[in-house]
């Protein structure tokens, strides 16, 4: 382990470490735009340049290894003076766009020229122009005009999906980026570029001009669009551009951005899983109780719901691969308590890459192994719905994508219908009762991901409409219907009950989760899908 | 004095291998194969005091060294740099087109000695006669056992491949180069690592000038010591080619001692002054990328030492003249033109700074310049020199400083009276 | 894309290096030699036959100045206007190009006979003014040569 010496203070280092890495990992920042932790070692924007005594000239901290008795210095004056001429270099052709820009905010040339820079500008040429709003592909636009050329996005599509698409074009000063004619860029990855973009050159097009992003609060959460769940941010804001704080009924969410989390998905996610929130508000909202399709009090419909589950006849559940941990474990207590069949659906889809997407859309489909049983995965309803061995069915609709919420099958023989979900479409239309639930990023609770990592997903907004977690509309219920279940009062208390159940699950809290979630172990039940 | 590097350019059909071999041409090649090993080779040129001709002078020998002194996993390389294309320089042309088995021999035995098994000649892709003189020459070599298998008779193995360019200065940096050859931009790499340890497709490679490469033979044929009689041992020793042009009668290749003064280059060889009511006003050594010279500071040899004490340098000995009928600041303005045409773009301070330095000299020369434009010059230079990937951005910027320093009242006049001094 | 012969020659140039990419330049060069110049189509082609993204190929098109996108006159001029040619008239040279053909730098002639560049540094210096005409070197240059040279054109 290297010893050196960093404005003045001794610091061990991870041997092969850069000074860049070495200085980040004490919590300290050294400017930089190229270097991406995540990617090779570019060196070509020279913001990072610091002073290593007996170097001849300044060197750049992301390619330099460290080495024993180092002595650098980031603060001195030739630093400071050399950052302020980077800066004003990458000012030089950038065009006066922050007004209208995206990237306002959260753009690292704003951070830095405010930080590091001259404080106005000494050049009195004209600016080049080139393409602005340029579509390269489904979900990318393209600046060329404030593109820095640090190449994050062009390596990004050659060492991470090895699709090659971006790519520079011309010389000099004329330098842009894009893609080839005909070939956009559209590989399942394409929206982390616009995440590593320092600048606003490139924003997805599912964004732009969406709210600015000091109006978003920024909720660590998980994603169920698959069974990888990748660490995400979920920003949510109101449809005014005021400060949001819980409680504002129109809050929404505007966009999930990616998580580091080098045990589930690195610094990554998949298209598909950062634009999966758009489904929470592809359908009407089931804003509250409905009876025999008629709104109602939450406390008549519950009655009435446990009055249907209490009749004569077998009692079925058919449940999302998606609910969480404490939605799936209060449903098993309940189907027990009436000795109903339980059924997770299973949503599959494509194949597994050899990046992060997941075949099994299920986000937590093992969570529902280790809680029902693999059975319950394998298990179909269909055949008993329709041949009217079921009397009562209760669907739990998808928290996530009321596309992956069924209706009733053709042919269906079912004298009751409950519906529990956020969303009024597939069996919730058929329902005798229609319950409000909480959508994935309403509710707090737990997912576990195919290779058994757990990580907590949390409330980014409150419910629309009367929305209940899942966890409370299964304890209403079972205390209406005169059946013994413990009166949780929060998600982490249904979680207890939980791992004092289920053997994976033994030994852990929710305080236990921590932001990067744990791997949880225990017996393998198999995946489904 | 005796032509050593220019003994074959003016006779007839130079170019073929009859008139190379039967002026004495590969025979150093044979005595290396013979009697030497690798290591004696090298030690003949590290101490022969060869320095690089492309441009930084480094020691050849030395370079050499660098190289694994085995062959491990990964092959070496020996690539030929014939991407000539410094402003000013034209010697290496001459070479190729005149005398191309001196250089395949210098670069047979250059393999040689760091035990490479493929030399690359990368030729800019302008020099179309060169390519095609090269290509027949190489075929000649292969046809004589000169190249390919068992080169003769010494179990040594070694394939010359020709490489074209398509037009980029900076590929004749030499990480350029090997970037562009592995069919990429020519952007340079970040060193460490050097070549010698990753270079092409991350094998151990060495990177050397077309002129350098053609002194290796008379190195290995004539010994160290008589190399070092010629020119100013130690340190600046051998024949060198001095490409001469601008405002003068003779302009052309000249090939001398190391060493030869500069008057005696521009009067002497190159006929003096092209108008002799247009006096001297300044020379440009090494190529575009070197500081000015004013005619007062001309009293001086052209060599690596003698030019650098000046503060100047030898770099690809690229002379270019200027009269009294010059404007400095019009000069300036094509020489950054150059630059920000040429930079590859990679890197933020010569990628932004080139361009930016080119459009104040537009303005400067157009007569919309002002005054403030004099110092930000000198300062973007500044902003630019040590903070880049390679020495494109400090070859921009040290012409600008330098003429701006020493020729300030031109640039002074032009921002007074917007129109030329002279 | 454009014949067996092509792709024979193709397949002796990458057979050179250790790497199919290493290829690039030169078959490039082939593909310019054939049609004029290189275009979208032919891109994709060299990508798919190297094994690179056609976003690569069309990069390294943009960067190489000699790569032509677009096809150029039968005789495409390229004059040299760095420092020593400029020094020795290039730029009268140039001046005397547009009045003689009637273009502009950059421009065709519209028989698509003559097409005119401003290029750097061709390695001539000592021969100045010159220009490149397709592949050769004319050096020396007056008014009267360059004329001459036009005139005798086929």
């Amino acid at each position: 382990m290297p010893k050196l010496t960093i404005d003045g203070q001794e610091v061990e280092a991870q041997p092969g470490a850069t000074v860049l890495q070495t200085v980040l990992s004490q919590g300290r920042v050294v400017p930089h735009y190229c270097y991406h932790p995540g990617l090779s070692i570019a060196g070509n924007c020279r913001m990072c340049l610091v002073e290593v005594e007996k170097a001849p000239k300044l060197v750049i901290g992301c390619a330099t290894v460290v080495t024993e008795g180092m002595v650098v210095r980031t603060e001195s004056e030739p630093v400071k003076k050399a950052r302020a001429a980077m800066m004003e270099f990458f000012l030089l052709n950038h065009p006066l766009d922050c007004p209208i820009c995206d990237q306002a905010g959260e753009c690292k040339l704003q951070d830095y020229a405010v930080e590091h820079g001259r404080g106005y500008s000494r050049s009195v040429e004209p600016r080049p122009a080139f393409n602005k709003a340029v579509d390269i592909g489904p979900h990318v636009m393209l600046d060329q005009e404030r593109c820095i050329q640090c190449s994050r996005c062009i390596r990004f599509c050659d060492e991470v999906t090895r699709t090659g698409e971006l790519a520079f074009f011309q010389r000099g000063d004329r330098t842009v980026i894009g893609v080839a004619p005909g070939r956009p860029l559209a590989n399942s990855y394409s929206g982390n570029v616009v995440d590593i973009c320092p600048v606003g050159a490139l924003t997805l097009k599912e964004f732009r001009f969406q709210t600015r992003v000091w109006y978003l609060k920024n909720t660590p959460s998980a994603c169920i669009a698959c069974a990888r769940n990748c660490s995400v941010f979920v920003g949510t804001g109101t449809q005014r551009q005021i400060m949001t704080t819980s409680g504002q009924q129109d809050e929404r969410v505007k966009r999930l951005v990616p998580r580091y989390n080098p045990e589930v998905n690195g610094h990554w996610m998949c298209d598909e899983g950062r634009l999966s929130w758009r489904s929470l508000y592809a359908a009407p909202r089931l804003m509250q109780a409905k009876s025999e399709g008629a709104t109602v009090a939450w406390e008549d419909a519950i009655a009435k719901a446990a009055g249907l589950l209490r009749g004569k006849g077998k009692v079925a559940l058919s449940l999302s691969p998606r609910l969480t941990c404490e939605d799936l474990y209060a449903w098993r207590l309940l189907a027990e308590a009436v000795s109903a069949q339980v059924s997770v659906r299973r949503i599959v889809r494509g194949e597994d890459d050899s990046l992060l997407l997941r075949a099994d859309k299920g986000g937590n489909s093992r969570g529902a192994a280790w809680i029902l049983g693999q059975a319950a995965l394998d298990r179909s309803l269909t055949d008993a719905v329709r041949a009217g061995a079921v009397e009562a069915l209760v669907v739990v609709g998808d928290p996530l994508d009321p596309a992956d919420t069924p209706a009733l099958p053709a042919g269906a023989a079912v004298g009751r219908v409950i519906f529990v979900g956020p969303h009024e479409v597939g069996a919730a239309e058929a329902a005798h009762v229609a319950l409000p639930a909480a959508a994935w990023a309403e509710e707090d609770g737990t997912v576990v991901n195919f290779q058994g990592h757990l990580q907590r997903v949390q409330r980014a907004h409150l419910p629309h409409g009367e929305g209940r977690p899942g966890w409370r509309v299964v304890r209403d219920l079972a205390e209406a219907a005169g059946l013994t279940l413990p009166g949780w009062a929060a998600a982490s208390e249904v979680f207890a009950s939980a791992s004092a159940v289920v053997p994976e699950l033994s030994g852990l809290a929710h305080a236990d989760v921590g932001i990067l979630g744990v791997r949880a172990g225990g017996v393998s039940t198999g995946v489904p899908g | 004095m005796e032509r050593i590097l220019t003994r074959n350019v003016d006779k007839h059909d130079s170019e073929t291998i009859a008139v190379y071999e039967g002026g004495g041409g590969y025979q150093a090649l044979r005595k290396a194969l013979s009697g030497m090993s690798p290591e004696a080779v090298t030690d003949e040129v590290k101490k022969s005091g060869l320095r690089g001709r492309g441009g930084a002078g480094f020691p050849t020998g030395l370079k050499w060294t660098f190289m694994p002194k085995e062959v491990g996993k990964k092959p070496h390389y020996l690539l030929c740099n014939a991407d000539e294309s410094e402003p000013g320089t034209f010697k290496d042309r001459l070479l190729m087109e005149r005398d191309p088995h001196l250089l395949l021999e210098g670069c047979l035995i250059s393999s040689y000695a760091i035990h490479a098994s493929v030399c690359f000649i990368y030729v800019r892709g302008e020099y179309v006669r060169s390519i095609r003189v090269l290509e027949r020459a190489i075929a000649e070599a292969y046809a004589k056992g000169y190249a390919g298998k068992n080169i003769l008779g010494s179990g040594w193995s070694c394939e010359l491949v020709l490489h074209p360019g398509a037009g980029a200065y900076i590929c004749g940096e030499e990480t350029a180069m090997m970037t562009s050859l592995e069919g990429n931009r020519g952007y340079p790499r970040l060193k460490p690592p050097f070549p010698a340890q990753a270079g092409l497709w991350g094998c151990p490679t060495t990177i050397n000038n077309v002129e350098t490469l053609a002194n290796v033979p008379f190195i290995v044929e004539r010994g160290a010591d008589w190399f070092l009689s010629i020119g100013k041992a130690p340190k600046n020793s051998g024949p060198k080619l001095y490409s001469l042009s601008g405002h003068v009668k003779r302009p052309g290749n000249y090939e001398a001692p190391m060493g030869l003064p500069l008057h005696e280059l521009i009067y002497d060889l190159g006929g003096g002054m092209l108008r002799d009511d247009r006096p001297l006003k300044a020379v440009i050594p090494g190529g575009s990328s070197v500081p000015v010279l004013r005619a007062d500071e001309c009293e001086v040899d052209l060599d690596f030492d003698s030019l650098a004490a000046k503060g100047t340098m030898l770099g690809s000995a690229g002379v270019m003249v200027m009269d009294s009928g010059t404007c400095m600041v019009n000069a300036l303005r094509r020489i950054s033109h150059f630059y920000a045409h040429e930079s590859c773009g990679q890197c933020t301070p010569c990628r932004e700074g080139c361009g930016w330095m080119e459009r104040i000299l537009d303005r400067l020369d157009t007569g919309e310049g002002r005054q403030a434009d004099l110092d930000l010059l000198h300062d973007i230079g500044g902003q630019i020199i040590g903070n880049t990937i390679c020495a494109l951005g400090d070859a921009a910027a040290m012409p600008v400083q330098s003429f701006v320093k020493k020729f300030r009242d031109e640039f002074q006049y032009h921002v007074d009276h917007k129109a030329c001094m002279v | 894309m454009l014949g067996p012969d092509f792709e024979k020659r193709v397949d002796a140039i990458v057979a050179r290096y250790p790497e199919p990419k290493a290829a690039l330049l030169p078959v490039l060069w082939e593909v310019q030699r054939a049609r004029g110049h290189v275009d979208a189509d032919a891109e994709a082609w060299v990508g798919k036959r190297l094994g690179v993204s056609a976003a690569h190929v069309h990069g390294c098109v943009t960067f190489y100045t000699m790569y032509k996108q677009q096809p150029s006159g039968k005789y495409h001029l390229q004059v040299c206007t760095t420092l020593s040619c400029m020094l020795r008239g290039s730029d009268e040279l140039v001046e005397h190009l547009t009045r003689r053909l009637g273009i502009g730098v950059g421009e065709t002639t519209p028989d698509g006979r003559f097409s005119l560049v401003r290029v750097e540094c061709l390695g001539s210096c000592g021969t100045a003014p010159m220009f490149q005409l397709n592949d050769d070197y004319h050096e020396n240059l007056t008014a009267e040569r360059v004329d001459r040279l036009l005139d005798s054109l086929p």
